[in-house]
């Protein structure tokens, strides 16, 4: 075991849009502040035309070294294990590596609503007709305590969104105006019209125009979002590479291929530092680094994991888990895809885009919240014909064009809010991934409301599909997804129900904070990371305002040695 | 004499500038199965830099994968042969619409031609404007600018109740 012995003021581990955030805002007011990121998997090649055109004709993903495998089955070897009654596939769902799971996301950048922020207390009024056995509490915060920090997330990620919409109530503008509604939103938008359904702009994390000075070019529409050649989409990788292009932050580093197996405490209520395997100096050998402060910012599997791995004399079950809480409540969201089939297509509707414009939120309200709140979105892809695809088949002009404008498939899909169980948890695996990481073992189960939920919600949508003229509505797929897996180191009022406190400081540690979707209460019915960014944005600002100050006062120590540096 | 170490520098795609030096008679030969793509399928042809943007499409492949410069030598040889055998312009379609050409796995000269050249070309020639001829403003590759207020880069539909619609709880 090797050591570095020049402490850190602060190591964070985990390199994604939490980790890149709490860095950078901390960085902007302590630029000589040590700090040192861990990241498991290595780097790829941001914004780079070739491979944006390879991904283009061939659909690769330049990135799929670092996902999951598939769970193992009788013929492939596979990763990690699921043990529960329903699946929830990791591969595909995260990316570990440089810049996490921002490499490869939608950038559907949503605000929680305000009822999301109390549904222990709301739900126990009105959910005596659910059976499952669910462990929900309120977040120790509400929304009035995030909406600055919204706002602030939103111009750090760059989200384009309509500013007048009051589906969340915010103080501030979005920093570019929201992308019009595509011509693909028609017959969903009038199907809603006539239903009385309401929808609004999507919110979409893509950099638009601006006067001012930016490293980050605006959104060209290219339609290959999963691969930007601009770097339009907010990914952490840029901005980390734009840290450490731009910026004078002397102290600050990112050892990738740097898995965390440990965190090392001094005694029960102080973390000293990490143990972590670096494969660019020993594939097998343990190293050591020493930090003032640590921050698990790994995402909610791995944050979780690394925990329940650190079992010591003063934490025997896993640093945090006392109460057996670390790993627990898991919960994600079900992706819903309903499709059917409309007769005709005579505006030859295809796809223009490569993410959606349009949103209804109209089921993610209180009334709503107690079965389950969901949102409802069109997708970009799913009308028309492929033209690639019919003049790769050989087909010729004037079979294109009468299938452009014939009968057509479309599709909408629903983001559902489920509830935490108890029984529903990850844990680790002794057998490594080949990124080095212990492989994780999730036990899952829908619960017994699931079934009923989805049929409620397939009545909704069967609705909208009628309205539009089109028939035989069918759930196409239920993709169950760990994507946004959540809830397994939750954010509480005390340690009886939850493992970190409202400022994400683990219950009795002092210097150790989790930044992930672990620590979110309760996940609401849609995507976390706006939500995410808010927390990072949020503790990033206690750390600078509160916990630095505070501890250089306390010692003289590191921290103020490295500011005189 | 350089001595300075360059082996960490990252690189996605090691590749050598000479070896994307496609002969003239290769070159000339995948435009024109390029320009026949957007005959046969009537496509909009950009106004202008269709050509170039080939040569760059074509050495990208090359970058990533230097076996492309073996793809393009086979399929301008095989369009060469299908044109003496049907004649210029048929021998060219032939490799785009024959079913012999879409086997898999594509384990002829033919259609590797078709599965790793010209299925590849369509979906450039969709991409750099080909699409306009199906009523579209914009396509999956096309690169058509950003969201100017009153200049979107795709086909919108204005949403007349929009005010209303917002409202929310």
């Amino acid at each position: 075991m090797t050591s570095n012995n020049t402490p850190n003021d602060i190591l964070i581990i985990g390199s994604g849009v939490a980790g890149a955030a709490i860095a950078q805002k901390i960085l902007e007011q302590h630029p000589n502040a040590k700090i040192t990121m861990l990241e498991a998997g290595g780097k790829m090649k941001m914004r780079d035309f070739a491979l944006h055109q390879d991904y283009l004709v061939t659909g690769n993903m330049p990135y799929d070294y670092y996902h999951d495998f598939a769970y193992p089955n009788r013929d492939t070897a596979g990763e990690n294990e699921s043990l529960g009654k329903t699946m929830l596939p990791m591969q595909g769902s995260r990316l570990l590596m440089y810049g996490g799971s921002t490499v490869h996301w939608g950038g559907w950048s949503f605000r929680l609503k305000p009822e999301d922020f109390e549904l222990k207390t709301r739900i126990a009024k009105t959910s005596q007709h659910l059976s499952g056995n669910y462990d929900l509490i309120d977040w120790p915060i509400s929304y009035s305590d995030l909406e600055p920090f919204y706002c602030e997330a939103e111009h750090y990620i760059g989200v384009s969104g309509d500013s007048n919409d009051t589906t969340s109530p915010r103080s501030a503008a979005y920093p570019y105006p929201a992308f019009p509604y595509t011509l693909e939103d028609k017959p969903s938008i009038e199907a809603m019209q006539s239903l009385g359904i309401k929808y609004s702009h999507m919110p979409i994390a893509r950099h638009g125009l601006t006067a001012s000075e930016s490293t980050h070019p605006p959104c060209q529409t290219t339609g290959t979002c999963k691969y930007c050649p601009f770097g339009a989409r907010y990914a952490a990788a840029n901005y980390l590479d734009d840290i450490q292009t731009f910026y004078d932050y002397p102290n600050f580093s990112i050892i990738t291929n740097a898995a965390v197996e440990s965190l090392i405490m001094t005694n029960k209520h102080k973390v000293s530092g990490v143990h972590y395997i670096d494969k660019n100096i020993d594939q097998h050998a343990t190293q050591t680094l020493h930090a003032d402060l640590v921050i698990l910012a790994a995402g909610a599997i791995e944050s979780s994991k690394i925990l329940l791995r650190s079992q010591n004399d003063f934490w025997p079950k896993g640093l945090g888990n006392d109460k057996d809480l670390v790993g627990r409540n898991l919960i994600t969201h079900p992706y819903l895809m309903f499709e059917a089939e409309l007769p005709e297509n005579p505006l030859g509707l295809i796809p223009e885009m490569d993410f959606p414009t349009m949103v209804s939120r109209h089921f993610d309200s209180p009334e709503e919240q107690s079965e389950g709140k969901y949102i409802i979105v069109n997708p970009p892809s799913s009308i028309g014909v492929k033209l690639a695809q019919e003049m790769q088949n050989g087909k010729p002009l004037n079979v294109i064009r009468d299938e452009l404008t014939g009968k057509t498939k479309l599709q909408l899909h629903a983001l559902v809010e489920i509830f935490s169980q108890r029984d529903n948890r990850l844990s680790n695996v002794s057998k490594r991934n080949h990124i080095g990481l212990q492989e994780t073992a999730i036990n899952f189960d829908q619960g017994p409301d699931f079934e009923v939920r989805i049929a409620q919600i397939q009545t909704e949508i069967d609705k909208i599909f009628t309205a539009m003229g089109a028939h035989n509505t069918k759930l196409k797929t239920i993709s169950w997804r760990a994507d946004h897996a959540a809830c397994t180191t939750r954010m509480a009022h005390s340690s009886s129900e939850g493992v970190v406190d409202k400022n994400l400081k683990v219950f009795d540690v002092e210097n150790l904070f989790i930044c992930s979707n672990s620590s979110f209460s309760s996940l609401g019915a849609v995507n976390p990371t706006l939500t995410l960014t808010s927390l990072a944005l949020r503790l990033a600002h206690h750390i600078n305002e509160n916990v630095l100050p505070n501890r250089q006062a306390e010692a003289g120590n590191n921290i103020a040695i490295h500011e005189a540096n | 004499m350089d001595t300075s170490e360059t082996y960490d520098i990252e690189t996605p795609y090691p590749y050598i500038e000479e070896s994307l030096n496609l002969d003239a008679d290769t070159f000339e030969t995948m435009w024109q199965l390029l320009s026949c793509i957007f005959d046969y399928w009537e496509l909009a042809m950009p106004t202008s830099g269709a050509k170039s943007q080939l040569l760059v499409f074509m050495q990208n492949r090359m970058k990533i994968n230097l076996n492309y410069y073996a793809e393009y030598k086979n399929a301008a040889c095989v369009i060469h042969e299908l044109n003496q055998k049907f004649g210029k312009h048929n021998g060219t379609i032939h490799l785009l619409t024959s079913p012999e050409a879409a086997i898999k796995p594509a384990n002829t000269r033919l259609a590797r031609a078709r599965q790793m050249v010209s299925n590849e070309f369509i979906t450039l020639a969709l991409s750099i404007g080909g699409f306009k001829s199906f009523g579209a403003k914009n396509a999956l590759g096309y690169i058509n600018g950003g969201n100017v207020e009153g200049k979107a880069p795709y086909r919108i539909f204005s949403d007349h109740t929009d005010e209303d619609s917002k409202k929310d709880i």
